[in-house]
This record gives structure tokens, C-alpha cells and sequence, in this order.
């Protein structure tokens, strides 16, 4: 090999080195920290009938809803197309949001608009006068 | 005495032939309009916000529990900080404005043509990184508008497959918009933004004095015409000297954005101050009338009206894309819009739909 060519290989090699040694670093440095989260149970208050009840559970805002006929059933109010916080209606009996006219049913399907896809669904059950999600 | 100081600096840095053969022979088309002038006053706002910024930086608290109530009290026991903050805010939408009109009569005028694409280039980068600064400038205030606006935008990369949600955690700090978002967009507000958009608006300046303004497409004479084949500072049949000609023109207009931007502060305080932008971010609401900032309600609408998210993001990073490269794709010579109906009546219909979308996206339930 030829010392230019030599030189070249070897330079090469020591950027590549050099970026990836800052590139990792900083793209680490820029993850987001690992934030606390309670990944047990949490218990919550019952809803009356038609009624629902917003709550956080494990840092996600949610909601549960007391759905005629239907019982209980816990959603994330994170809507799926950019993250906004939908609401329950009470009167349509839909779930909306508000940023971009998403509206999910008390399922937490897509009705209408842009969202790509379902509310995110906790598992729960009811003890006594409790709800336990998780 | 002044004529002692004058000599001095005479001596030392040679401001006569500084003056004479940088500014007062350094030509410029005689019919240039007030549109020549849009791009030193869109750097005077620039200015206008660096100054208005710093002094801003002496009170804001860039921290989730203290934000909102610094900006507050900015506004109402700083003694004139309510000036300081409304110059800066009102500014910041003018500046907007006045690179929306500087690019849409850069594309009438032809002006983006050979040689000038670099330019062109260097100015969409610029609107890039100016709407950057807005965006990354509007959640400081943790208001409610802030906080909504940014968990939306910040939600744009989670449209693409695979890295999409990697990319938003990281843009954000996390899975929501919390105070290390804050920090994040202060930081980049502050400190990596403005050395960005320097280096870019110095390649720009420097682009536009090297070549020279292009002469209006109606009175272009032959020798204007004539194709680029090499470098040569522009010429021009008709012209005037920079200095103090031209510069007269850039001050006055200079003077009429100071005085439009404190025209709107004074009888028009609360055009850029919704009520959501008065309230404290609160993560555990949306608000239901939540509006983004005049500038991005056409994309807004747009992404309301698109039912595939993925589809909606891409189409908007592929009108970017091609308003970038503009001027690489439109390579044909003929500068004068009245003699290409074609491209005139796509602009139009284009401007038009940007209108119609900004007008629906704000008065949209």
C-alpha cells in the first residue's frame, strides 16, 4: 500500500472513531431519562352510571367510564393522532379531542377524524366500592 | 476635537475609502422597489429580537414551577418588562410575515434564478430555523397554548414507522411535554439556534453583496439577460449607488416595521395573546379552542383534514423539500411570471389554498 493511501485509510479510520466516540456520548446524553413509574395497581373511585371519572395512572393521563349497560372500562386520554387529551361528553357519549376533531366511542374506537388508531385500554376490575386498574 | 477623533480613525481603519468604494460605488439597480428591501428589515426584527431576548433573559425562569409566574411578572412588576416582552412577541409575528412576503416576491420578481439558487437556499433555511425559533420561543411562556402546541408538534415525528417514537423522546426529553422539554427548548431558544441562524444569514448577506440584487424582471435589458456562464458581479444599465441611496430606502422601511410593531402594541395588545396564552400550562387539560400561531394553521388544518397521519407529515416534509430546491428544478431562464401562466396560476391557486386553509384553521370548531 502506498503511503498516501496509507494515510488516507488511516485518517478515515481515526474520523470514523472520533465521530461515533461523540455521536454515542451525545446521543445518549440527548435520551430521554427513565422516568419513575408505579407499575402495580392503583384503586379509584367509582363513576356513577353515565358518568366518568379522569384519573393518571402510571404518569398517563386516563379516564374511566361507567357506560350504561356496559360497565366500567379505563382509557388512556392520550389521543393516538398527536398526543392532545380527549374528553368525555356526556350528552353525544363520545370520547372527542379537542386539537383536531378526534372522536373516539366509549370503547375507545376511532369514530371519526384523523386518529391512526384506538385509545389505549386498562385492564380493571371492581372490588366493593373501588376500581382497580393495572 | 471631532475632527481630531475623525482623523484618528481615518488613519487606522480608512473609513473614506471604505465608504466610497464599498458603499457609495457599490451599485444598485435604479428600479429596485420597497420589496428589495425586505431582507434588512427582516434582519432589523432579527435584531430587534436579540436585543429584546437578552433583556429577557435577566428575568425568565427557564423551570416548569417557575415559567410561567417569571413571564408574569415580567408583564406586570418588571418596570416596563410588559414593553420589553410585547416588543419581543409582537416582533417575532411581524418577522413571520415579513419573510412570508420577502419569498413570495422573491418567487414573483424571478430573483431565485441562475446564479442566485444558493441564495435562495441559504433564505429557506432561514425561514426554517426562524420558525424553529418561534416554535421552540412559544413554549417558554408555559402557558397552556405552549404546552398543547408543542405536545402536538412534538408528536409529528411519531407519524413515521420505526424510529418515529424514538425521535419524539427525544426531541421532547420523554414521553410528554414535561420541564425537561423546557430546558430543552430554552437551550436550544438561546444558545444553538441563534449561532445557526448566524452563520446561515452571514452566507446569505454574503451571497447577495457578492453577486449583487437582480435587476426587476420588466426592465431587464439585454445585457442583464444575457446567461451566466461564469462568475460576474451583476451589472446594470440603470443604477444608483448602495450608499446613501438605497440605504435610505432600507432605514425608512426599517422605520415603518418599528412603527407598525408599535402601532399593534399599543392599539392592538392582544392580537398575538389569546387567552390560552394567558392561562398556566396544565397537563391534565386541553384546551378546547387550542390554535397554534397564525403561521402554522395551514399545516394544522391540513393535518385535521388528512385522515392518515403518516400521509398528512410526509406531504408537508415534501412541499418543505421541494420550496427548498425550488430554484434547481425551475431552471428555465425566463424570468418575467406574466410569460409562464402556468407556474403563475399554480403559485396563485397555491397561495390561495395556504389562505383559505390559515382562515379555515382558525375559525374551525
Amino acid at each position: 500500500m502506498k503511503r498516501r493511501s496509507f494515510l488516507g485509510v488511516l485518517g478515515t479510520l481515526f474520523g470514523v472513531t472520533a465521530f461515533g466516540s461523540v455521536a454515542y456520548p451525545l446521543l445518549r446524553y440527548l435520551g430521554p431519562p427513565q422516568a419513575e413509574i408505579d407499575a402495580g395497581k392503583q384503586s379509584f373511585k367509582k363513576a356513577d352510571v353515565g358518568d366518568a371519572r379522569e384519573i393518571v395512572f402510571q404518569n398517563t393521563p386516563a379516564i374511566i367510564i361507567n357506560r350504561p349497560g356496559k360497565g366500567y372500562i379505563a382509557l388512556s386520554r392520550v389521543c393516538t393522532h398527536l398526543g392532545c387529551l380527549i374528553d368525555y361528553d356526556r350528552k353525544s357519549k363520545k370520547l372527542i379531542c379537542p386539537c383536531h376533531a378526534g372522536f373516539f366511542n366509549l370503547e375507545g374506537r376511532v369514530e371519526s377524524g384523523p386518529p391512526p388508531k384506538a385509545l389505549t385500554t386498562f385492564p380493571l376490575r371492581v372490588e366493593g366500592e373501588d376500581i382497580i386498574i393495572g | 476635537m471631532w475632527q481630531k477623533l475623525k482623523d484618528g480613525i481615518e488613519i487606522r481603519i480608512g473609513l473614506t475609502d471604505l465608504i466610497e468604494n464599498r458603499l457609495r460605488q457599490y451599485r444598485v439597480p435604479s428600479d429596485t422597489n420597497i420589496f428589495y428591501t425586505l431582507g434588512i428589515v427582516t434582519m432589523a426584527a432579527y435584531v430587534v429580537q436579540a436585543i429584546t431576548g437578552y433583556f429577557l433573559l435577566m428575568y425568565y425562569v427557564p423551570h416548569s414551577e417557575h415559567a410561567f409566574r417569571s413571564v408574569q411578572d415580567i408583564m406586570t412588576i418588571i418596570p416596563f418588562g410588559w414593553f420589553v416582552r410585547m416588543v419581543h412577541m409582537v416582533a417575532a409575528n411581524l418577522m413571520v410575515a415579513l419573510l412570508f412576503i420577502h419569498f413570495i416576491s422573491i418567487f414573483f420578481m424571478g430573483s431565485y434564478k441562475k446564479p442566485r439558487e444558493i441564495t435562495w437556499l441559504a433564505g429557506g433555511l432561514l425561514l426554517l430555523v426562524t420558525l424553529a425559533f418561534c416554535l421552540s420561543g412559544y413554549l417558554l411562556p408555559w402557558s397552556q397554548r405552549s404546552y398543547w402546541a408543542t405536545t402536538i408538534v412534538s408528536n409529528l415525528p411519531t407519524a413515521f414507522p420505526v424510529i418515529g417514537d424514538a425521535l419524539a423522546n427525544l426531541l421532547r426529553g420523554g414521553d410528554s411535554v414535561t420541564g425537561i422539554t423546557l430546558t430543552r427548548f430554552f437551550s436550544l431558544h438561546v444558545g444553538f439556534l441563534p449561532p445557526v441562524f448566524l452563520s446561515i444569514v452571514g452566507l446569505h448577506i454574503f451571497l447577495v453583496w457578492r453577486i449583487g440584487l437582480s435587476v426587476p424582471p420588466l426592465s431587464q435589458s439585454a445585457e442583464e439577460e444575457s446567461e451566466w456562464t461564469e462568475f460576474r458581479h451583476a451589472t446594470y444599465s440603470r443604477s444608483y449607488p448602495f450608499y446613501p441611496n438605497f440605504l435610505l430606502k432600507e432605514v425608512s422601511m426599517i422605520m415603518l416595521f418599528l412603527a407598525v410593531t408599535f402601532f399593534i402594541m399599543s392599539f392592538m395588545p392582544t392580537l398575538f395573546l389569546p387567552e390560552a396564552a394567558t392561562t398556566p400550562a396544565d397537563p391534565l387539560n386541553t384546551p378546547a379552542d387550542i390554535k397554534p400561531e397564525w403561521y402554522f394553521l395551514a399545516p394544522y388544518q391540513m393535518l385535521k383534514m388528512i385522515p392518515n397521519k403518516f400521509l398528512g407529515i410526509s406531504l408537508q416534509i415534501i412541499a418543505i423539500i421541494v420550496f427548498l430546491f425550488w430554484p434547481f428544478f425551475d431552471t428555465r431562464a425566463e424570468r418575467n411570471i406574466m410569460k409562464r401562466p402556468l407556474i403563475f396560476g399554480i403559485f396563485l391557486v397555491l397561495l390561495a389554498l395556504w389562505f383559505l386553509l390559515t382562515y379555515w384553521g382558525r375559525y374551525s370548531a
